[in-house]
C-alpha cells in the first residue's frame, strides 16, 4: 500500500503522462446508466437471501412520554413471528448510539421513555413484512404521556420539559466565536442593520428510502449487513461501536444507493436489524424503511434554525463586520450527525467577501423531534439565506444594487489563498469575473430595466442575486468542537490493477450513488492507461476488503477519488518503469512512461507496451533482479494535505477546496395568493478542473431545484405536541418539473493549487446557494411594498401574510 | 394472514399464473414474487411514481393498485423495454441527454415516457411536461429528464427534430 503526501500527485491534465486526454474533462456518457435504465442495478430492497425475515419497528404515537409497561406475548404468539426485540432487550445486546453533540446519544429502541414522535420502541422479525406489521398490533404499550416541547426558544429555557432529567438542562451545546475586532467593527461602523430569521425543518427526502439486510453469525460473533450506505466504513465504525464488536467482525457490503443527500445515516435500523438476526439464530433480517418512517423518524430532517442577525457597514458598502446568532433545533438526540451542520459555516463563514471581523454564537437545542441529520450542503444552505440576505439589506439601505455590493466587497483575486476571519483558507478563486460573467450572461441592466416597468404595472417580479463559497473535500477536524472523535483526515482508498490483457481493475469502497463517480474514474484511468473505457471496471466491494474510504460526502469525492486512483496510477507507473528497465536493458531511471508506452528516455523508439510489461511482470520473474515487486497492483489513500485542528476559537485550515458560484433567480410574486414562481435562473460556477462537464451541470440543475424546494415548498410541520403533521408526499412537498426552470449556466475555470488535477468539490454547491437567491428574489418582489419574508420556505401563506401587513390587513 | 387468490397474468410478453393474498399490491407482486425488481417502490402512497408500470396499454401506479386486481391483465415493466441487452429508445436518450443520477425514478420516468410515446402520434413541450410532472425526481432537476425524453420522441418520429 502507498500512502504518500498528495502533493506529488498530477496537478493539472498536462501533467499526465499522455499527449492529450481523450476522455478526461469531457461530457462521456455515464458508465452506471445502462443498469440503472434497464432496471438491473440492485439496490438494499431487490436482494433477498434464502431464510430472510422482514422486519416491522412498532413507533411511538407521542412526542414524549415515559413507557411503563411492554408486553410483547401476544405478538410473539402470531404464527410466522420469529423474534421481537424491546428497549429492554436492546440494553443487554447494544451500546447507546454514540452522540453528536457528544454525550448526547440514546439507545436504538427506546428505554423507559420516548422522546419524539415515531421513535423505534419494538421491532419484530416474521417470515413477510405483512405478518410483521400484523405483529405490531398485538404489542401492547402502557404509556404516561409527558408534556411535549418543541420550540428550542422555549426548550432552552429553565423550566422546559426536560428531555433527559440527568442532564438538567435541554441545551446540548453553547459557544460564542469570536474572530477579529468585531466590537470596533461594530463601533466604527456607519451603519448596523439588524434582522431575524427563521429556516424551518426540511430534509434530504432521496426516493429510495434506507434499507438494510441484516445477518448475524452466531459461530463467529460477527454481522454482514448489506443496505444503502452513504459512508460505508464510518457506518461499519458506528455499528461495531454499538454492537461492541471489532471491525473485523463487522462487515457492510453498499448496495446501490437510490440517492441520499446525507439522509440515510440513522444508525437504528441496521442495529435492530441485526439483533433481531441474532434472537433468531442467524437468519437474514431485511429492514425496508416505508416512506412514512422516512419523514417521521428516518435520516430526513434537518436545520431548524432561529437566526439574528447584524451586519456593519460603512457608507461606501463596505461591510466591516458580522454577527450571527443561532439558535438551532436539534430534535430528541444527536443520534444523527445534524449539529455538525451548525459548525460547517465556519469553513465559509463570511462567504465570498473580504470581512475582517465576525461573531457566531451557537445555541444546539434538544426538543421533541426527530433528530437533525445530515443534508446537502450541511448548514450553509441556512447561512447563506441570512448573510446574503444581510447583504442585500445592507445594499437596500445605502442604495446600492445588489451586485455592486457585492463587487465592493469581494476578497480580491490577487489575495489568494486567502484566510477568513473563521480561520478556513479559500485555495483560489475569481469572484469579480463571476459576477461579470453573470451580469453578462443574464442581461442583467436589461432584466433590472424591465423589472421597473412591470412593477409599474403593479407586478411584483424580483431579482435575486448571491455569490457563495462551497466548501469542499470536507475535514473532520473542526467537529471536534463537538466531540467528534476526529483528526485532520479524511481518507478516501482506491486499488487499481493491471493485466496482460489490457484491463483496468479499480476497486473501491463506495456504491453507486448517482453523482457520476465511476464515470470519471473511468475517464481517468482510460486516459491514463491508454485503453478504451470499455477495459476499465469500477468495483465496490465491502467494507472488510475495500481500501480506507469514506465515500461521498461534503463535495469531496471528486477531489478525494481524483486522488486515490492518481495515486495508485502513478505508484503503478513507477513499478511499470522500473520492470521496464530490465526489459529494455537501460538504467532504472531511464525510463518514461508516455501514451501507454514504457520508452527509454531520448530514444523513443526503444519502447514497449504497459500490457507487455505487465505481461513480463506476472509471468516472467526470472526476468528480473530476485526479491524485485513484481504485484501488477497498487492501492493509494488520499488524505488532504496539511490541514490543522481547531485553535481557542474554532480556527482551522478544515475543507480544502473553495469552489465559488454567483446565482440569479428571476421570480414572480402572486399578490393575490402568496405563490412565488421561479420564472428564470442563471448560475456561473467555478470549481476548478471538471472532469464531467454534463456530470457537473446536472449535479448544478439538481441542486437548484433542492434549493428552490427549500426556498419554497419543504417543511416538516408539528403540532405544540410534537405530532408530525406532513406525513407523505402530499404534505411535505418536493419540487416538480412544474416547479424547477431549465438553469442557464456557464462556467469559470480556477484550478485549485492544492488538489491533483485542480478539482475543487461542487455537489453541494448548488443548493448552498439556490435558497438564498430565491428568498433575495422574493424580497426584492417585495420590496416596493416595504415588507420582507425571512422565515423559510417563503410558503403561498407566508408571502401573502407579508403582503396583507402591507396592505394594512394582516 | 388471509386467502390467498389465484391469478394469472402476462408480464412482458410472458404467462404468469400465481397465488397471491388480496393485501398484495402489484408493486410488491412483480418484485418480490415474480422478482422483477426493476420497478421501484418510492412512497408508496402514489404521488412520486417511481413504480410506474404499464397495465393494458395504460400507466399504472402499481403501489396503488393490488395484484389481485392485475388478474387477466397484460403488464409491461422497465425490464420488458430492452430487448437481449439491447436498449428501448427512450433507454438510449436517457442514456445520452444523462437523464439519471441515482436511478431511483428513473424507469417511473422511462415507462411515463413509455406510455406517452406509444399512446401519441405526436407530442410537444406541454405534453411531455404533464406527463413528467407526475414523477418525482430528487437528483437531477428535471431539465435532462426533459431533454432524454424529447430526444427519445425524436428518434422515435414524434416530434420533429
Amino acid at each position: 500500500m502507498v500512502s504518500q503526501a498528495e502533493w506529488h500527485l498530477p496537478r493539472s491534465l498536462e501533467e499526465l503522462p499522455i499527449s492529450s486526454p481523450r476522455y478526461i474533462g469531457k461530457p462521456v456518457r455515464k458508465v452506471e446508466a445502462p443498469p440503472l435504465l434497464t432496471g438491473r442495478a440492485q439496490f438494499a430492497d431487490d436482494l433477498d437471501l434464502p431464510g430472510m425475515l422482514h422486519c416491522a419497528i412498532l413507533r411511538s404515537p407521542y412526542g414524549h412520554a415515559r413507557i411503563k409497561r411492554i408486553d410483547v406475548s401476544a405478538a410473539l404468539e402470531l404464527p410466522g413471528v420469529v423474534a421481537v426485540v424491546t428497549g429492554q432487550d436492546m440494553q443487554q445486546w447494544v451500546r447507546p448510539m454514540g452522540g453528536i453533540p457528544s454525550g448526547w446519544g440514546t439507545h436504538c429502541l427506546a428505554v423507559d421513555k420516548v422522546r419524539f414522535v415515531g421513535e423505534p420502541i419494538a421491532a419484530v422479525a416474521a417470515v413477510d413484512r405483512h405478518t410483521a406489521e400484523d405483529a405490531l398490533d398485538l404489542i401492547e404499550v402502557e404509556f404516561e404521556p409527558l408534556p411535549a416541547v418543541v420550540n428550542a426558544l422555549e426548550a432552552k429555557e429553565e423550566g422546559a420539559p426536560l428531555l433527559y432529567e440527568d442532564k438538567g438542562t435541554n441545551v446540548m451545546f453553547h459557544r460564542l466565536f469570536t474572530w477579529g475586532d468585531a466590537a470596533k467593527a461594530f463601533q466604527e461602523a456607519d451603519h448596523v442593520l439588524t434582522e431575524q430569521f427563521r429556516w424551518h425543518r426540511l430534509g434530504a427526502n432521496p426516493i429510495e428510502t434506507f434499507g438494510v439486510i441484516a445477518q448475524w453469525d452466531p459461530v463467529e460473533n460477527a454481522v454482514t449487513c448489506w443496505g444503502s450506505f452513504q459512508a460505508p466504513s464510518f457506518s461499519a465504525m458506528g455499528i461495531a461501536g454499538a454492537l461492541g464488536l471489532p471491525l473485523s467482525k463487522v462487515k457492510l457490503v453498499p448496495m446501490a444507493h437510490g440517492g441520499s443527500f446525507g439522509g440515510k445515516g440513522n444508525p437504528r435500523g441496521a442495529l435492530i436489524a441485526a439483533v433481531l438476526s441474532r434472537k433468531a439464530g442467524g437468519r437474514p433480517v431485511k429492514w425496508i424503511e416505508d416512506r412514512l418512517e422516512y419523514l417521521m423518524a428516518g435520516g430526513g430532517q434537518a436545520w431548524e434554525r432561529f437566526y439574528e442577525a447584524s451586519i456593519a457597514v460603512k457608507n461606501d458598502g463596505t461591510i466591516l463586520g458580522i454577527r450571527i446568532k443561532l439558535v438551532d433545533d436539534i430534535g430528541a438526540s444527536g443520534e444523527n450527525s445534524g449539529a455538525i451542520s451548525a459548525i460547517k459555516p465556519l469553513a465559509a463563514f463570511t462567504g465570498c467577501y473580504a470581512i475582517p471581523a465576525a461573531q457566531y454564537e451557537v445555541t444546539m437545542v434538544a426538543t421533541n423531534k426527530n433528530p437533525q441529520s445530515a443534508y446537502r450542503g450541511m448548514g450553509p444552505p441556512a447561512h447563506y439565506v441570512v448573510l446574503e440576505g444581510m447583504v442585500d439589506i445592507a445594499a437596500r439601505h445605502l442604495g446600492l444594487d445588489p451586485a455592486e455590493m457585492r463587487r465592493r466587497n469581494f476578497i480580491p483575486p490577487d489575495r489568494f489563498p486567502y484566510t477568513i476571519p473563521s480561520g478556513n483558507e479559500y485555495d483560489s478563486g475569481n469572484y469579480p469575473a463571476l459576477l461579470d460573467r453573470l451580469l453578462e450572461m443574464s442581461s442583467y441592466q436589461e432584466l433590472r430595466r424591465q423589472q421597473e416597468e412591470l412593477r409599474r404595472q403593479g407586478r411584483l417580479v424580483g431579482l435575486g442575486l448571491v455569490s457563495a463559497v462551497e466548501p469542499g473535500a470536507f475535514n473532520m477536524n473542526v467537529y471536534t468542537i463537538l466531540g467528534v472523535p476526529a483528526g485532520t483526515a479524511v481518507p478516501e482508498g482506491a486499488t487499481v490493477a493491471l493485466d496482460p490483457f489490457g484491463s483496468v481493475r479499480v476497486t473501491v469502497g463506495f456504491a453507486l450513488e448517482g453523482q457520476g463517480q465511476y464515470t470519471f474514474v473511468t475517464q481517468l484511468m482510460a486516459d491514463y492507461f491508454c485503453v478504451t473505457p470499455d477495459q476499465v471496471k469500477v468495483t465496490c466491494t465491502d467494507t472488510l476488503s475495500a481500501p480506507v474510504h469514506f465515500g461521498p460526502g461534503g463535495s469531496r469525492l471528486a477531489v478525494a477519488l481524483t486522488g486515490a486512483v492518481l495515486g495508485a496510477a502513478e505508484a503503478l507507473r513507477r513499478k511499470l518503469e522500473t520492470a521496464a528497465s530490465y526489459l529494455l536493458g537501460c538504467e532504472p531511471g531511464q525510463v518514461e512512461m508516455m501514451d501507454g508506452m514504457l520508452r527509454v528516455k531520448g530514444q523513443p523508439e526503444r519502447r514497449m507496451s504497459w500490457q507487455e510489461v505487465v505481461g513480463a511482470m506476472s509471468a516472467r520473474p526470472d526476468l528480473f533482479p530476485p526479491g524485485m515487486d513484481l504485484s501488477t497492483q497498487a492501492t493509494y489513500v488520499w488524505v488532504p494535505p496539511d490541514r490543522n485542528m481547531p485553535d481557542e476559537q474554532g480556527r482551522a485550515k478544515s475543507y480544502l477546496t473553495a469552489a465559488a458560484a454567483c446565482h440569479l433567480a428571476l421570480v414572480e410574486v402572486d399578490p393575490e395568493t402568496g405563490k412565488v414562481d421561479v420564472l428564470k435562473y442563471w448560475v456561473v460556477d467555478d470549481c476548478g478542473t471538471r472532469l464531467n462537464p454534463a456530470t457537473v451541470a446536472g449535479m448544478t440543475q439538481g441542486g437548484v431545484a433542492q434549493g428552490i424546494g427549500a426556498a419554497l415548498m419543504e417543511e416538516y410541520v408539528y403540532d405544540a405536541d410534537g405530532q408530525l403533521l406532513t406525513t407523505t408526499f402530499m404534505d411535505y412537498l418536493l419540487p416538480t418539473i412544474y416547479e424547477v426552470p431549465p438553469v442557464e449556466s456557464a462556467e469559470m475555470v480556477t484550478p485549485s493549487p492544492f488538489t491533483p488535477l485542480g478539482v475543487k468539490g461542487m455537489g453541494e454547491g448548488p443548493m448552498i446557494s439556490a435558497p438564498a437567491a430565491v428568498i433575495c428574489a422574493v424580497n426584492d418582489a417585495l420590496a416596493p411594498l416595504g415588507v420582507r419574508v425571512t422565515d423559510v420556505p417563503a410558503s403561498p401563506a407566508r408571502v401573502w401574510q407579508a403582503i396583507a401587513q402591507a396592505r394594512g390587513q394582516g | 394472514m388471509s386467502k390467498k387468490h389465484a391469478i394469472r397474468l402476462t408480464v412482458n410478453g410472458r404467462q404468469y399464473e400465481a397465488e397471491v393474498e388480496p393485501r398484495v399490491t402489484l408493486v410488491d407482486f412483480l418484485r418480490h414474487q415474480l422478482g422483477l425488481t426493476g420497478t421501484h417502490v418510492g412512497c408508496e402512497h402514489g404521488v412520486c411514481g417511481a413504480c410506474t408500470v404499464m397495465v393494458n396499454g395504460r400507466a399504472v401506479r402499481s403501489c396503488l393498485m393490488l395484484a389481485v386486481q392485475a388478474d387477466g391483465a397484460e403488464v409491461v415493466t422497465i425490464e420488458g423495454l430492452s430487448e437481449d441487452g439491447r436498449l428501448h429508445p427512450i433507454q438510449e436518450a436517457f442514456a445520452e441527454a444523462h437523464g439519471l443520477q441515482c436511478g431511483f425514478c428513473t424507469p417511473g420516468f422511462v415507462m411515463s415516457a413509455y406510455e406517452l410515446l406509444t399512446r401519441e402520434s405526436e407530442v410537444d413541450e406541454g405534453t411531455i411536461k404533464e406527463v413528467l410532472g407526475g414523477v418525482l425526481c430528487r437528483c437531477t432537476g428535471y431539465k435532462a429528464i426533459y431533454e432524454s425524453v424529447q430526444l427519445a420522441a425524436r428518434k422515435m418520429g414524434k416530434m420533429p427534430a
